[in-house]
């Protein structure tokens, strides 16, 4: 069987402003977003067959496809698990393009999630219905473990206590990012960089979490077009390669709540992760020179750094110590400012800025950037890439 | 945004909790965008002068969150007919308003919504929200 | 002020409101300014109402309404008088029966208790409303649990041009304050209740719960709002803990213990189950103190743990009887049983000495 690996590209990104109230339709911004990811690459919506999306995305990809004036479809598929997902369309769109199913295939992800329906509100529904994931919910909701702050703490509270780790541990995260989103003008955070003292004096949101330990949440769209590395190179862009792609789930998972299995310190899901990216990029840590990776909270930035092999268990704390995960640090984070800096849009930004440090155009860029490791959500079924310069 | 047809909509049908938390400038800024400009609303001098322990939310906003509350669930397209209120106790600056709500009635094409807005200190309102879903 | 005696009072009361309520619909100033864009959104920004019907011109466009339209509870306030309220009034049928509660009557107080708004349609920009106000009723002297007072009833309707557009019932009541403590020294009817009064007295839009007839509010008690799904998987479970049992899923087959369970052995793939009661012993393996945001049916902050029962599986609930500062993983714990509402039960954990 031939690899994934190295035959396709991503070959346009775009995105609309990150606002906490964009005034317009969750489907509007979809449009809007394809629409200039299309334009980046130098392509116009008749060239598009193929498309996916997250579950959770509310605008379907006929919908999408029929306000951009996308016309026949030969492939659209979407991907599972909330911000798990991100990564995991660029996989599906990958595969749809090396097998010849599609030829074009767009990524979307779109929503008002701060000013529609916020996922860190607590939502009695989660737990209502006897389906898998009701059931699932419904040994954690109606002791009020409800939402996502919550559900990432658990794990962080563990983490802290087998590894000594701190609440600064976790806030030298939120400074970094802050860092980056303060020179990056498309972030909400923009100018607005944080110190560690101010992140421990922020309110708790659910201990061990502090405010600034949780990312804003945004409205926004971003957008990636998938189509043949061949191809992009003959585009208005320099390709993106599509070096390694995978999606990771890890037993005994569940959503955002797999407390029950022996050790409770690690994302196994993007351990599983980590090791097929690795092995089908024939990379390894060291041949990275940025990472993007989900920082929805901060604690699991340090539990993926160790889960893909940064440092090892329980170092990560040293890892981001003396600003080891800042721009001019050993490995640069999220130069975009990620979901803690820029906006929660799902991963999807995050993957944008990496196409951005491959072509070497990101307002925070890496110097001598070749191969950049990108991450989707963490606690959940997840995903992960790694994009190469051509 | 989805909005409900009248067949995703039956009698018992239990609309999803609204948790708003009334922050002061919750309860100014709505005070303020309903031209409601009574101190009580605004001031905390003025309403503890008054006998309250501080600012609370005014009646025109109770009418407009009842309001969201009911197209938040029923979508952007559903026709609002009418709403009653029962007013309860107050709704502090530093509480919690938090609505539930229940589909009680359906008769012509309209739905009637059983609402009540909690706080604290007990029910700041509770009533009833008539609505139809759009019409074909 | 000056207090007449109360017959004279509620016989020239009764009079006045007569006349005004026969007096009919009496017209107020139109809007200072038409149904418009800016306050509408300003509007829908502080209520938190992202219905785009009211503000995105597209949406509202392929909406039912076919174009931008007020949210219908906004109507009152196109016509508010604004800051200088007293500037441009016009007078209203309700006025001077307020006044003479006020000022006659010793009714100082005033809470509005009912707001009915029907709407017959939405309005759209450029419409400019004018109300018409009546008196509807004037009830009372009744005894309420914050002092006697008159229920006063009016009802607006708001026309645009000839065309009423919606329409208001609104009833307040104005009391006369009951006096903290002490002897009654004015003859006024006291309610007796003594509890703590933590309502507004004279605020314009000042509301409370007294009800027409004053009787304090019961209910039995509310829906615990955070119900488990249940289904024949998982019944044994909450079943077991109606019962003060902590039940865990034994595999009839190979015997290994499950939590959370489900219909299948992972280890040997059986569908045989049942269930151990166990000990209702356990430690913190994990646990959050949660504060933000507002969790419906709890009060913060509260304390979610993850706990490993010496039967080797772990579970997960509140940490209860003690204060959050005091849990700490390895904490020994005991379970107990909480009953939510009429219906469900919870088990919960509280401190046990080691």
């Amino acid at each position: 069987m031939s690899s994934l690996s190295g035959r396709t590209a991503v070959a346009g990104i775009g995105a609309t402003e990150f606002s906490k109230q964009s005034g317009r339709s969750e489907l509007r911004l979809a449009a809007e977003a394809v629409l200039a990811a299309l334009d980046d690459a130098g392509l116009t919506p008749a060239d598009v067959d193929g498309m996916v999306t997250y579950t959770q995305d509310t605008n379907q990809e006929i919908a999408v496809a029929r306000e951009a004036g996308i016309g026949d479809l030969s492939f659209f598929s979407r991907v599972h698990y909330g911000g798990g997902a991100a990564c995991g369309t660029v996989l599906h769109a990958a595969m749809a393009v090396a097998t010849g199913v599609a030829e074009t295939v767009v990524c979307y992800r779109a929503f008002n999630e701060r000013s529609g329906r916020r996922f860190g509100q607590p939502d009695a529904r989660i737990g209502g219905e006897p389906s898998s994931q009701g059931l699932e919910m419904s040994w954690h909701v109606p002791y009020g473990l409800m939402t996502p702050a919550a559900w990432v703490a658990m794990f962080a509270r563990r983490y802290m206590h087998v590894y000594g780790v701190t609440s600064e541990d976790f806030g030298r995260v939120a400074v970094a990012m802050r860092r980056h989103a303060a020179t990056n003008p498309a972030a909400w955070f923009h100018r607005r960089p944080i110190t560690l003292r101010e992140h421990q004096e922020s309110k708790w949101i659910v201990e061990p979490l502090h405010l600034l330990d949780c990312c804003q949440e945004s409205d926004g769209a971003v957008a990636l077009v998938v189509t043949s590395a061949e191809r992009a190179r003959h585009l208005r862009r320099s390709p993106a390669v599509i070096k390694a792609a995978a999606q990771g789930s890890g037993a005994g998972q569940m959503m955002m709540t797999s407390y029950y299995r022996d050790d409770m310190t690690g994302l196994p899901e993007m351990g599983v992760v980590g090791r097929r990216l690795w092995e089908q990029a024939r990379l390894g840590p060291a041949d990275v020179q940025t990472a993007i990776l989900y920082d929805h909270f901060t604690p699991f930035v340090l539990t993926q750094l160790e889960e893909l092999g940064f440092c090892g268990r329980g170092e990560a704390r040293d890892y981001v110590a003396d600003g080891g995960i800042e721009i001019d640090g050993r490995l640069p984070v999220n130069p975009h400012g990620g979901q803690l800096g820029e906006a929660y849009i799902h991963g999807m930004n995050g993957i944008a800025e990496a196409v951005r440090q491959i072509r070497g155009t990101s307002v925070n860029q890496v110097a001598g950037v070749h191969n950049v490791l990108v991450t989707a959500g963490t606690g959940v079924p997840t995903s992960g890439l790694i994009l190469s310069a051509d | 945004m989805r909005t409900l047809t009248e067949d995703q909509i039956a009698i018992g049908t239990v609309l999803p909790d609204l948790v708003i938390p009334l922050t002061p400038t919750m309860i100014i800024s709505t005070a303020l965008a309903t031209m409601d400009f009574t101190a009580v609303h605004h001031d905390v001098e003025g309403a503890r002068a008054q006998g309250s322990k501080d600012i609370f939310l005014n009646i025109l906003t109770t009418m407009g969150l009842v309001e969201r509350y009911v197209t938040d669930w029923a979508g952007p397209g559903a026709l609002i007919r009418g709403i009653n209120v029962r007013l309860g106790v107050p709704a502090y600056a530093g509480d919690t308003l938090t609505f539930t709500g229940t589909v009680v009635g359906h008769e012509n094409g309209e739905f009637t919504v059983e609402v009540r807005g909690e706080v604290s200190l007990g029910d700041h309102a509770t009533g009833t929200v008539r609505f139809s879903p759009p019409g074909e | 002020m000056t207090v007449t005696t109360d017959a004279a009072l509620h016989e020239r009361l009764m009079a006045l409101a007569e006349r005004r309520i026969a007096a009919g619909e009496v017209p107020g100033p139109a809007a200072a300014d038409p149904v418009n864009l800016p306050m509408i959104r300003h509007w829908t920004d502080a209520m938190g109402d992202a219905n785009p019907v009211y503000t995105d011109p597209e949406a509202a466009a392929a909406s039912p309404h076919g174009g931008i339209v007020a949210p219908p509870a906004m109507i009152q306030v196109w016509t508010m008088p604004g800051v200088n309220r007293k500037a441009g009034q016009r007078p209203t049928p309700v006025d001077d029966v307020l006044a003479m509660l006020n000022d006659e009557g010793g009714y100082t107080g005033v809470v509005a208790t009912n707001c009915e708004q029907t709407y017959h349609r939405y309005v759209r920009p450029g419409e400019r409303l004018f109300p018409a106000t009546r008196l509807t009723g004037l009830a009372g002297p009744k005894r309420t649990a914050l002092g006697e007072g008159y229920f006063v009833t009016w009802n607006v309707t708001w026309y645009s041009g000839d065309e009423a557009v919606a329409e208001m019932l609104f009833r307040v009541l104005k009391f006369r304050p009951r006096k903290p403590e002490g002897p009654v020294g004015d003859g006024n009817a006291q309610d007796g209740a003594g509890r703590e009064d933590t309502r507004d007295r004279t605020g314009e839009n000042a509301q409370d719960g007294a009800g027409e007839n004053g009787r304090d509010r019961t209910r039995g008690r509310a829906p615990y709002p955070l119900r488990p799904a249940i289904n024949g998987d998982t019944a044994f479970f909450w079943e077991g803990v109606a019962r003060g049992e902590l039940r865990i899923q034994r595999c009839g087959s190979c015997g290994e213990l499950r939590h959370p369970p489900g219909p299948m052995c992972p280890s040997c793939r059986s569908t045989d189950r049942g269930y151990v009661v166990a000990s209702g012993e356990g430690e913190v393996f994990s646990y959050v103190v949660h504060h933000n945001p507002p969790v419906p049916g709890r009060r913060t902050p509260f304390v979610v743990a993850v706990v490993q029962l010496p039967e080797g599986v772990r579970i997960v609930g509140n940490v209860v009887d003690c204060a959050p500062s005091e849990v700490g993983i390895g904490m020994p714990l005991r379970v107990t049983y909480r009953q939510m509402d009429d219906e469900l039960t919870l088990p919960l954990w509280a401190p046990r000495e080691a």
